[in-house]
């Protein structure tokens, strides 16, 4: 690895619009490794960049492989069908569906309490910024039980989510509640209050300025934030356990369905199904990665 | 037809920033505001901007009462010390932002952007990054970005503070010559006496919350209102009842004149073209320092050990030193 990382001819300046400077390339986002030098390893760097790569196959890479691998061990028509099946279908679907209507919510109300947890002042607030770290804190099966205590079937409000995609929907905002929040919380922080201040003088209203200034600051913040928690929300099991009641077509989700596939000693159709939602959460990182890119480049 | 202040204070707390504070600065000029470090000066600077408010008094500005407009509506340009660029945007990008915000049409927003990005010699960066900027350029940026939305009144903010002190000396020759070109009234803040006598066209010497003392740089270096503006403005020494500047101070080896005090050379120090002595003045507990061309102290064959007789110049500047204020 490290001998093809050296031989690797010194690629093109990093795509940065406008002229850089020789000598000087673009500060800008990916463009560290724009320097043909850079690729000289030390003796130091070439261990530390094995043990690195050591590290990351053996957890990541191999079994990751070897999923695909079990997903294509029946052939690409059992593969196929395993995902068509209606009932996969619909788990999939409802994962997806629920975990992207999650996303946004996340990404709204994730930026609100950051913003009043940084730019507010109130009674309370530090024992607030310690609370949001409770969904992420807790065993996820134990989330489940703190909202099957409260909107279960023994319900002192007297509702009952269990067996519901609201339930699903309401499961999914706890456990990823923090990642939107913890992300933009330091940006937030480190926004240097006499820019705003340059937009009040050039006549920007609040709004503007929020739009304009403060926000572009903010969306690879919220992006990052965001697909984290997506990740999360279609790979959750254990408050959906509790909450789901994993009845097929309507609250079956796909950790669950990955489950029953094993239970019924079907190792092909977990993998099929663990490979699609793998494949969904990288399109999913990607995009966002790009859309943040987009639009904190442009303003 | 001027920016107006009457009355302003302003508290934090048990600290006074601003202690009735009276000013009238005059259209067209470039005014520095100069003071030490925590004396209010900035704080008056953003009173003016509307990005504080004042607990009393009032602002006009250019005739119309700005006490309680925002800053929104003020049209002032205002540069901070650490330029506060918008990083995400280009550079035409940032200096079209006022107009931008000012729904001018296309066109004109793109020939404005151009004229001042060549009036602040940024024309061949328009699309960079403010990050792929050097510090003196995004300063000029914010200059520019603060002229575009063409403001009544210009205020910076510390500008060069941030600054190499090369650069800083060109930006401060770059102002002056702007400001000839483009007489928008300005005011800029600095603690550092020498940028405001070679830039300002009037200087106001705030300490403490209170104004010194308003004048020209001439003024105030020749005709100092009070111990502090003397000290303040530039080196001051002591010699007998008198506080003085040390080039002020004519230095002979031989006994002359009535009124000279005599003394030994206690130090010798050489900066570049100039030497620089302490004298141990008889009777007095301070040494006091002199200042000497290299030629003139050589000419002297001045040396440390050496006796020499001081006595102030025809036509020093120089304030009686206040019993309180000893060293």
């Amino acid at each position: 690895m490290t001998q093809t990382l050296v031989a690797s001819p010194p690629p093109a300046r990093p795509a940065g619009r406008g002229p850089g400077r020789a000598g000087r390339p673009g500060r800008r986002g990916r463009g560290s490794a724009a320097n043909g030098g850079l690729f000289r390893l030390t003796p130091t760097s070439g261990l530390g960049l094995g043990v690195a790569l050591v590290w990351f196959s053996v957890l990541v890479m191999l079994p990751l492989a070897a999923v695909i691998g079990a997903a294509a061990e029946g052939g690409w028509a059992s593969f196929w069908g395993t995902l068509t099946d209606a009932q996969t279908f619909a788990a999939l679907r409802l994962t997806v569906v629920e975990a992207f209507l999650v996303t946004v919510v996340n990404a709204f109300v994730g930026t609100v309490v950051a913003w009043v947890l940084v730019r507010d002042h109130f009674w309370g607030k530090r024992v607030l910024d310690v609370v949001i770290d409770i969904p992420f804190a807790l065993p996820t099966i134990v989330a489940g039980l703190v909202l099957l205590s409260l909107w279960g079937p023994d319900s002192p409000v007297g509702v009952n989510i269990v067996n519901t995609r609201e339930g699903i929907f309401l499961a999914l905002l706890f456990v990823t509640l923090p990642f939107v929040v913890r992300t933009v919380q330091p940006v937030l922080i480190e926004l240097d209050a006499d820019v705003e201040e340059a937009a009040a003088s050039l006549g920007a209203s609040r709004f503007t300025t929020f739009r304009r200034v403060i926000l572009p600051s903010l969306v690879p913040a919220i992006a990052a934030g965001s697909s984290l928690g997506f990740a999360r929300a279609i790979s959750e099991f254990g408050s959906l356990v509790l909450i789901s009641g994993n009845t097929p077509y309507q609250t079956e989700v796909a950790s669950l369905k990955i489950l029953k596939f094993l239970e019924g000693d079907n190792q092909a159709g977990a993998a099929a199904v663990a490979v699609l939602l793998l494949l969904v959460a990288v399109v999913t990182i990607v995009a966002l990665d790009l859309i943040s890119r987009r639009v904190a480049r442009r303003g | 037809m001027n920016i107006l202040i009457a009355g302003v204070n302003k508290s934090y707390g048990d600290f006074v920033a601003l202690d009735n504070i009276n000013v009238s600065l005059p259209t067209g000029q470039l005014t520095a505001l100069l003071g030490p470090s925590g004396g209010g000066k900035s704080t008056l600077l953003r009173i003016i901007a509307g990005l504080e408010s004042a607990d009393s008094g009032s602002v006009e500005i250019e005739g119309i009462d700005a006490t309680k407009l925002p800053p929104q509506k003020r049209n002032v340009g205002f540069v901070f010390q650490h330029y506060a660029v918008f990083k995400h945007m280009t550079v035409a990008k940032n200096v079209a932002f006022g107009l931008e915000i000012r729904k001018r049409p296309k066109a004109e927003v793109k020939t404005k952007v151009a004229e001042l990005l060549e009036l602040v010699h940024l024309s061949q960066f328009a699309h960079r990054l403010p990050s792929q900027l050097s510090g003196g350029q995004r300063q000029r940026l914010a200059l520019a970005r603060a002229l575009a939305v063409e403001p009544n009144v210009l205020l910076l903010d510390e500008p060069f503070g941030a600054l190499d002190a090369k650069v800083r000396k060109e930006l401060r020759d770059w102002l002056r010559r702007l400001h000839d070109e483009v007489h928008v009234t300005t005011v800029f803040v600095t603690h550092d006496q020498e940028e405001a006598l070679e830039v300002a066209d009037e200087i106001v010497v705030i300490n403490e919350g209170r104004i010194e003392q308003v004048g020209t740089p001439d003024q105030l270096y020749d005709e100092p209102a009070n111990d502090f503006v003397m000290g303040f403005l530039g080196e001051v020494t002591r010699l007998g009842p008198f506080r003085l500047r040390p080039h002020d101070i004519e230095l002979s080896t031989t006994p002359g004149a009535p009124g000279v005090l005599s003394g030994v050379i206690e130090r010798s120090l050489r900066v570049g073209f100039e030497v620089r002595l302490a004298v141990d003045v008889e009777g007095q507990g301070e040494p006091a320092l002199v200042v000497l061309s290299r030629t003139h102290a050589r000419a002297l064959d001045l040396e440390v050990g050496t006796r020499v007789w001081l006595r102030p110049t025809a036509g020093a500047t120089s304030v009686p030193v206040l019993e309180v204020a000893s060293a």
